[in-house]
């Protein structure tokens, strides 16, 4: 698997017009010379064909060698190392917020009312539709210049979490809400509910022990995909919050054509997510024990 | 013009004397807080960058502008210029060209060491210079400067002489250029990767960390004491440190400044200064980068724009001024000339940019695009009159896109189909390097009128495929290489800027670019920040004399 997206990567980084050479050497304002673009070519080996060029990453990802930053010169997986944590960090607390989130707002929504249902309806697909830069900019307005509770840009304090932490959240809160609500009311119609019932078991009781599991469990399987989610969303995030992170790196290594390092974070990236699938799965086995008992059957 | 710039700053010195005329008499006890008396001493700055972090910060290594931003805190050139556009001194004290302009010699200070305690002589210079001019230190902007440099010769520890293989009118200029400030020998024998995370220069602070993505940190060097001969006072800045961050985010920028979380950010955008006016709580610093304006070249290399009256046509027919007036909050002010107003040679000639609908359509029928389709575009011989125009978002700020929008609603009612693209960098060079352009808005910072021949000499257009040419009206006109070839030797500064003018002429005469306005280039602060000026170079702002007061 990433092989295969290594590959997807590379050509889809060359099939966009650009010249990294002239990106290497600067950008705005600086105007390289002709020895100077021919130079650059021949050290990063852009003069070879593009065939040869894939040939030659492949042997070095194959080794383990994810090379050198055109733009900073620098290895990449030095580069990526300094970022990772803090994408993970805002990712990982991010899922977590929106877990509460989504639970808090499930819970209560079951057992609201008609009304309650609608309006907790209403704002799941709401939040699940804001888009990051939007919210990241209402964020700032209201938390920060008007109410000066919040830093507007990320900090070394934990206060500087916050803001790109909601961003992240909300939305997500909004999805895994939506469709753990659902899951709930359709195990809260279960026969097991009115047996439960039946043995003295409270309504919040119910719902908290017995149709939460059954609600998790998508939700669960889901968050493997919204690792993937939140880290696509740090690419906005970190840009407005000025957080360093692989989002920041991403973008602007894509900017910039700096191909071993869209590469390099692509690949991590993906490692991430099969990480998180793998983790997913086995939380799954735990809430459901009937995923094992299948496969062994 | 240098007098529009003293100008300019007028208005802000009227209002701190007034405000503190008006606070001395109703309350004596207040101070302004523009007035507020003594430096003083201590503090971190925090400033806000909105340009691309540098992926070097040696300017010498290819050399745009923020790496020029995060350099003049740390490294110092030979020369600098004053509020009117005169070379003074700054590490080289005096300097004499022999007759034929072929050998400069420049006399430099004897009691100044860089901050790893180098000494500062005319073998520093010379290997300098050679740093530039080799091709392993991937220099654009420097080299450029330094063209017609062969050498350099160390007569004695304070003389160094250049040797030229032609005179060159610009080489003063070319030295104030924070891309050609002078950095330790010792500090560029470390090679590449290490200078680059912290060269080591004379100026008032030293690179002590960067956190790539987020912030370098600059500390005071306490052994200052050199700066350009206008300096405002002697001795160390008055600052402890700078904490140099990056947020790309404009609003964020702006809260960030709002919030206390930053004492000053760069690349204001209209929006923000607008409000910043209406709040009337922060300082402005408005200083035009020199150079070029920023103007729309027309490809005058390929068809239609071959053809001046097409030329004429798309500029008579492009309404700009509307569009500034409401897209920029009176922020920016209309430019007819193609170099910045800052540019003491610079020539404006306004008439032969008044828009007028009639006159456009009646020279694109002399011109034989007669046709329209159903959709008003003209056409040729079956061939639509398309004006393919790369934007590139990274230099193009979103008010400076829109009004490309508006350039082509406006177009389009004399029958220009106009078709923006908006592009990232590395695609917008891709557009340009294979001529699939007939209009293209680049903007190009240098220090002095030379900035024509790079933008305007034939010999700047390189041929396809591999080279990247400044030249992208493609004008190839053989008396006006003669006039910028002449310029660029001419000793006499009459006789040069007569040439500039004339050369200037030919330019705006054959309509191949639609002037905009100035590089905006606005910073603001907070109040608390005092002391700071933009360098009369390149436009940069400096903390050598910057203090936060309490």
């Amino acid at each position: 698997m990433l092989w295969a997206v290594a590959t997807l990567t590379f050509f889809a980084v060359h099939l966009v017009p650009g010249d990294p050479a002239q990106a290497i050497l600067g950008g705005p304002g600086s105007q390289a010379s002709q020895e100077a673009l021919d130079q650059v070519r021949a050290d990063y080996g852009l003069d070879r064909p593009l065939a040869v060029q894939y040939l030659a990453m492949l042997g070095r990802l194959a080794s383990g060698d994810l090379g050198d930053s055109y733009a900073l010169k620098t290895p990449v997986a030095d580069l990526i190392a300094g970022q990772l944590l803090g994408t993970l960090t805002l990712a990982l607390l991010a899922l977590v917020v929106a877990w509460v989130l989504a639970i808090g707002l499930a819970l209560w929504s079951t057992s609201a009312g008609r009304i309650g249902r609608a309006i907790a309806a209403g704002i799941e697909l709401t939040a699940a539709a804001l888009p990051h830069f939007w919210l990241a900019t209402v964020l700032i307005a209201v938390f920060s210049t008007s109410l000066g509770w919040l830093p507007p840009v990320a900090n070394d304090q934990p206060s500087g979490l916050v803001l790109p932490v909601l961003t992240l959240a909300v939305p997500l809160a909004g999805f895994l809400a939506q469709l753990m609500r659902e899951q709930m009311l359709d195990a809260l119609e279960q026969p097991f509910t009115t047996s439960a019932l039946a043995r003295g078991e409270t309504a919040a009781g119910i719902r908290l022990r017995h149709a939460l599991r059954h609600a998790a469990l998508p939700a669960v399987n889901l968050s493997g995909w919204a690792i993937g989610y939140l880290i696509s969303g740090a690419v906005v995030v970190e840009t407005i919050f000025a957080r360093p992170g692989l989002g920041r790196t991403l973008l602007r290594a894509t900017e910039l054509r700096d191909v071993p390092v869209v590469i390099g974070v692509v690949l991590v990236v993906a490692l991430v997510y099969v990480a998180m699938t793998v983790l997913t799965d086995l939380v799954s086995r735990a809430i459901d024990p009937r995923i094992a008992l299948e496969e062994r059957a | 013009m240098t007098s529009r710039r003293i100008i300019r700053t007028l208005p802000l010195a009227a209002l701190a004397a007034a405000s503190a005329l008006v606070l001395a008499g109703c309350t004596p006890a207040a101070e302004s807080p523009e007035a507020s008396g003594d430096p003083v001493t201590g503090g971190t700055l925090v400033y806000a960058s909105g340009d691309g972090e540098p992926s070097c910060l040696d300017p010498h290594v290819g050399g745009n502008y923020p790496q020029a931003l995060i350099a003049g805190q740390f490294l110092e050139s030979l020369v600098s210029l004053d509020d009117s556009g005169e070379v003074i001194p700054w590490l080289a004290t005096e300097w004499t060209a022999s007759d034929d302009g072929l050998t400069w010699d420049f006399t430099l200070r004897d009691d100044v060491s860089f901050t790893d305690g180098t000494p500062l002589n005319a073998e520093a210079v010379k290997v300098n210079v050679e740093h530039l001019k080799d091709p392993d230190t991937q220099s654009s902007t420097g080299y450029l400067a330094l063209g017609k440099v062969d050498s350099v010769e160390v007569v004695s520890d304070t003389v160094a002489r250049f040797h030229l293989s032609a005179p060159d009118s610009a080489l003063l200029e070319s030295l104030t250029q924070p891309w050609n400030a002078i950095e330790s020998p010792a500090g560029i024998a470390r090679g590449m990767e290490e200078n680059c995370l912290a060269p080591i220069g004379t100026g008032p602070f030293i690179v002590d960390e960067w956190v790539p993505q987020d912030h370098v940190s600059l500390v005071r060097n306490d052994d200052y004491d050199t700066g350009p001969a206008d300096r405002a006072h002697d001795g160390a800045a008055y600052l402890d440190g700078i904490e140099w961050r990056f947020i790309p985010d404009s609003a964020s920028r702006y809260a960030a400044l709002q919030a206390g979380e930053v004492d000053i950010i760069d690349n204001a955008q209209p929006d923000t200064l607008d409000q910043a006016a209406k709040s009337g709580t922060l300082v402005e610093i408005d200083a035009p980068r020199p150079g070029a304006s920023n103007r729309i070249e027309l490809n005058s290399g390929q068809a239609p724009f071959d053809d001046v009256r097409v030329r004429e046509a798309f500029i008579r027919a492009a309404d700009v001024n509307d569009g500034i007036d409401a897209l920029f909050f009176g922020t920016a002010e209309r430019s007819f000339s193609v170099l910045s107003s800052v540019e003491p040679l610079a020539y404006s000639d306004e008439t032969l940019f008044a828009t007028d609908l009639d006159e456009a359509n009646a020279l694109l029928d002399e011109a034989g695009w007669t046709e329209r389709d159903a959709d008003g575009i003209r056409s040729k011989d079956g061939v639509p009159l398309t004006v393919r125009f790369p934007v590139s978002t990274n230099q193009s700020i979103p008010a400076e896109q829109s009004l490309f929008e508006q350039i082509q609603a406006t177009a389009k009612e004399a029958g220009f189909d106009v078709q923006l693209e908006p592009l990232d960098l590395s695609g917008w060079y891709g557009a340009l390097f294979t001529h699939e352009y007939e209009a293209v808005s680049a903007p190009y910072t240098k220090v002095g009128p030379d900035v024509l021949r790079i933008l305007y000499h034939s010999d700047s257009i390189t041929p396809a495929p591999s080279g990247y040419f400044a030249n992208l009206a493609q004008l190839d006109d053989p008396e006006l290489d003669a006039l910028l070839t002449e310029a660029a030797s001419e000793s006499d500064p009459d006789a040069r800027a007569a040439l500039y003018e004339q050369a200037q002429q030919i330019i705006l005469g054959g309509f191949y670019a639609l002037p905009l306005y100035d590089q905006q280039n606005h910073f603001l602060h907070s109040p608390k920040l005092q002391g700071v000026r933009a360098m009369p170079t390149v436009s940069t702002p400096t903390f050598a004399d910057a203090w936060l007061a309490d």
